[in-house]
């Protein structure tokens, strides 16, 4: 037994010991190493990892940037912020055996010598700490730098693995503007990596509760039987933030909200929500059947957008009860910016499954909370028996809370206790935190883990990504002509604009009250 | 009379005490953090390689068993103390946990280990003390809770707890008795920190899912173990067998293995050639468990393990194996070395019992360290590393039968 787990490749001594595919060593390379990503998400992440002991002894860390730096000086600055950013505490014992895996190679993005190092660098990290020849690229950069560096690595043989050894290359939103240019960055990849060595990063699948989500839905057997048309009225998918640009005006101007948030993470999480049941767990079964949900969704015919898409900006207000300014008024935005902050909308899944059942995804800055939730709306029992003259609160509702608060609530009718027939809403709830107390690893914790274990089941595909894209653009290009619908504005602090409110009466529905 | 426990996720007492007010005091100040806690009061403790820790001196507790009620109204208390903190509580349970002791003492002391078991995994605890050889038949019940603020940090989140005393003849009501209270739908498990001993009543059996209990403490190894099959097989559904003996082992088990997750490292398997494992006073049977697990892992088989000094193996390319036994220190495990033929694979206990230190390094090479989490051969973090693992059992059990005749 144990003899042909060895000669299969499989280590008979993890048996039993962990569920999941074990991370292999190997060196992590970030392209942008002095950046936020780096110091706030990255490296706090393997911290937690090596502290948790998921991650390999063998692993190097090579942060690649511009600015001069030794190592040493490149761990203490990283030794600071993790202990700020860290999910837990940082002990002294741990992070100096961990900071002795980081290391800083200087070198322009654009300079093929510094690449050419780099191979010397990786081949002593074999050497010296058994990282056995695989790669893992992070590109934690700006996007505009994606192609020199991808370039330099192929020339560098950096994008081929040696024999019996992987090279993977992990990439950070936004991939592309639109259609045009995802495709070109996705061509301007794949002539480096190949799609199986390609990992499109989206911090969102990394969360619990969106793991979950297949977990609720194909793990349970009350729930397949009713996910469609003929039992859903309408699912309404909310991210919603207090913050607003907070020093992302450059990035935030030029992307807005339907290109930041709705494009990758609200599609991804509407692809989780209506997909059909994978036909295994692998990640390209899981990965089929979400990018069959996006080629599904209806294209807006030019009329349409006028009426089933809202787009806002948010203007003066307060938050919490502190005053904030309107965004454009904040550093480094237009004054005369018709950069949406906020979006909802209407879309349709031309399949059987969801034919007619409208799907409403709404996100904004400078909401009243932060939240990121789905909601299940399912149609009304008869207008017999209990319900006929109920007006109000008459649907089960199933909420998914992706943040905060993970869980999962149930609404359904109850009858008040009393003498006379009194029916109202009671809600059953599972809260993570409550039940599980031990707390759930961070989505980069996560994500970092199944790069290094060859799993790409949480990464977004290059087709999901241009078919995401493809319905974007239908939207923006509208928003660029010149009979657009105009932008509209909702106070700071406000649930958005009256618009947005408006489009659902129209179907004779309300937002959910978060 | 209020039969809550408060306990705080995080260090801080500050904060509790400006939220609960006159509770505050009975709040009980528990490290959850990553900050170890000395097993000694010591000031720090050292890895094998010189890197000093720093310790927090462990906390002391007092604890009372909550409501005394009557039997047949357990559940109106159960209702009446939750209707008197309705609002600011969540009652928060995924399993039935029974605890089952005949030593003196014991229920005071489980409830300690549930209140903190609590804290991790939201339970209906029921705590059972009984005392078989009393003259006198006697059945006492208490109720109470186990509250600790949730990670959201806005709501108390509690476990309840039922505490039962059986004595003389009403031992015999166990399964009547106890298992009325169970929290229906939820998995039971049941750890038995006495002896089992004939005749084992199957009624208990049958309604169990998991058996819990700790090899580690059995003078008979073999009898138990007879006994512990045989309540298995006699369920009608069938029951995990957990050893916390076995949890003992699961760092040194991950330790080990994580030398060899690369295949390219697989050769090493039948190149192993000896090894040395020291275990503390009263482990042996722990290192003995170790041993049987690489022998299930990697077929091999024992040839001579009579020698209190050594085991003999043998392995899959029929080549000996030699695994040193040396008893140093109270650590279960303190250290396992196995030499292949060009590489020594070490693992060892930083002395502050809560990392372990691992290398691997060839005779011309200087050795590539790491640490790892070791876990604590403490009966609460064993029982949580054992409530988080779940599954099935199947390598525990390939590896008793490698050495069950060892144990």
């Amino acid at each position: 037994m144990t003899n042909r787990s060895a000669e299969q490749g499989v280590n008979p001594l993890r048996e039993g010991l962990s569920t999941r595919a074990v991370p292999q060593p190997c060196a992590i390379v970030i392209f942008g190493a002095t950046g936020d990503l780096t110091h706030r998400k990255l490296i706090p992440a393997l911290y937690n990892l090596a502290a948790d002991g998921e991650l390999p002894p063998a692993v190097a860390v090579v942060g690649f940037a511009r600015r001069p730096k030794t190592d040493e000086e490149f761990r203490n600055e990283l030794g600071e912020t993790t202990k700020q950013f860290s999910r837990q505490e940082v002990r002294d014992d741990i992070w100096k055996t961990f900071s002795q895996s980081l290391s800083y190679h200087q070198s322009e993005f654009e300079d093929e010598s510094g690449y050419r190092s780099l191979v010397k660098r990786l081949d002593q990290l074999d050497e010296e700490r058994g990282t056995r020849g695989n790669r893992l690229f992070y590109f934690a950069a700006a996007p505009e730098q994606f192609e020199p560096i991808l370039k330099n690595l192929k020339a560098a043989g950096l994008s081929k693995a040696k024999e019996g050894s992987w090279a993977r290359v992990i990439i950070e939103k936004p991939f592309g503007r639109d259609l045009a240019s995802a495709q070109e960055l996705n061509r301007v990849v794949s002539n480096s990596f190949s799609e199986d060595q390609t990992y499109r990063i989206d911090h969102f699948l990394g969360k619990e509760t969106a793991q979950n989500i297949l977990v609720l839905r194909f793990a349970n057997a009350i729930f397949e039987p009713i996910w469609n048309a003929r039992y859903i009225d309408h699912i309404q998918i909310t991210a919603a933030e207090t913050l607003g640009v907070e020093g992302r005006a450059g990035y935030y101007e030029t992307a807005g909200a339907l290109r930041d948030m709705v494009q990758n993470h609200l599609l991804q999480l509407l692809c989780l929500v209506a997909m059909e049941a994978p036909t295994d767990l692998s990640a390209d079964s899981i990965r089929d059947e979400k990018v069959k949900v996006v080629r599904s969704l209806r294209r807006y015919r030019p009329e349409e957008i006028t009426k089933w898409v809202v787009r806002s900006q948010y203007t003066v207000g307060a938050i919490n009860a502190e005053p904030v300014p309107a965004y454009r008024e904040e550093e480094k935005v237009n004054p005369n910016s018709e950069t949406e902050t906020y979006v909802a909308l209407r879309l349709l899944l031309d399949t059987w499954r969801w034919s007619e059942v409208p799907i409403y995804l709404r996100v904004g800055k400078r909401l009243p909370k932060s939240a990121t939730e789905i909601s299940v709306h399912f149609k009304k029992a008869p207008m017999v028996l209990f319900n006929r003259d109920s007006a109000e609160h008459d649907q089960n509702v199933l909420v998914i809370r992706i943040q905060p608060d993970e869980g999962i609530s149930l609404r359904m009718m109850a009858k008040i206790p009393g003498t006379s027939l009194r029916i109202e809403p009671v809600k059953m709830d599972f809260h993570y935190g409550t039940s599980f107390g031990k707390a759930s690893p961070e989505a980069y914790e996560r994500l970092l883990l199944d790069a290094m274990s060859g799993d790409a089941t949480l990464f977004a595909r290059r087709d999901e990504v241009e078919e995401a894209w493809g319905f974007i653009d239908t939207i923006e290009s509208a928003w660029s002509n010149k009979d657009a619908p105009p932008l509209t504005y909702y106070p700071a602090g406000s649930w958005g604009p009256e618009e947005a409110d408006e489009f659902l009466a129209r179907d004779g529905r309300t937002w959910r009250r978060l | 009379m209020f039969p809550l426990r408060f306990r705080h996720g995080i260090p801080f007492v500050a904060q509790a005490s400006s939220l609960w007010g006159k509770q505050a005091s009975r709040l009980r100040l528990v490290s959850t953090g990553v900050t170890p806690v000395c097993p000694t009061a010591e000031d720090g403790c050292t890895t094998p390689l010189g890197m000093t820790i720093n310790c927090m001196p462990a906390p002391a507790e007092t604890i009372s068993l909550g409501l005394p009620v009557a039997i047949d109204r357990i559940d109106r208390g159960l209702k009446k103390l939750w209707s008197e903190s309705e609002g600011a509580m969540t009652r928060a349970s995924m399993i039935n946990l029974a605890v089952y002791s005949e030593e003196p003492d014991s229920l005071t002391q489980n409830t300690q280990l549930l209140a903190r078991i609590a804290e991790n995994h939201a339970c209906r605890g029921i705590v059972i003390g009984a005392n078989p050889h009393s003259k006198n038949d006697r059945i006492e019940a208490w109720i109470s809770a186990h509250c600790h603020v949730g990670r959201a940090g806005t709501k108390q989140v509690c476990s309840e707890q039922i505490s039962f005393l059986l004595e003389g003849a009403k031992v015999k009501l166990l399964p009547s008795i106890v298992f009325s209270q169970l929290d229906s739908d939820l998995p039971l498990y049941l750890w038995w920190q006495s002896k089992f001993a004939e005749p084992m009543d199957p009624q208990l059996w049958s309604w169990i899912d998991r058996l819990i209990y700790d090899s580690q403490t059995w003078r008979d190894f073999n009898a138990q173990m007879r006994l512990v099959e045989t309540a298995q097989r006699e369920a009608k559904q069938r029951i995990v067998l957990c050893d916390l003996n076995w949890t003992r082992l699961v760092h040194f088990r991950v330790a080990f293995a994580q030398f060899f997750d690369h295949p390219s490292s697989h050769h090493h398997f039948r190149e192993i050639e000896s090894g040395t494992i020291v275990f503390g006073k009263n482990f042996r049977s722990t290192a003995i468990l170790f041993i049987g697990w690489l022998a299930a892992q990697l077929g091999w088989e024992v040839r001579n393990g009579k020698n209190g000094d050594h085991i003999e193996l043998e392995n899959s390319t029929r080549n000996r194996v030699k695994i040193d036994l040396q008893e140093n220190g109270d650590a279960p495990i303190g250290s396992f070395v196995a030499h292949s033929s060009d590489v020594k694979f070490e693992i060892a206990l930083a002395r502050c019992g809560d990392l372990l230190e691992v290398s691997r390094s060839k005779s011309d090479q200087s050795p590539a360290r790491q640490l790892l989490p070791a876990g604590e051969n403490d009966s609460v973090k064993l029982m949580s590393e054992e409530l988080m693992r779940g599954g099935q059992r199947r390598v525990y059990l390939r590896a008793l039968e490698k050495v069950r005749d060892l144990l």
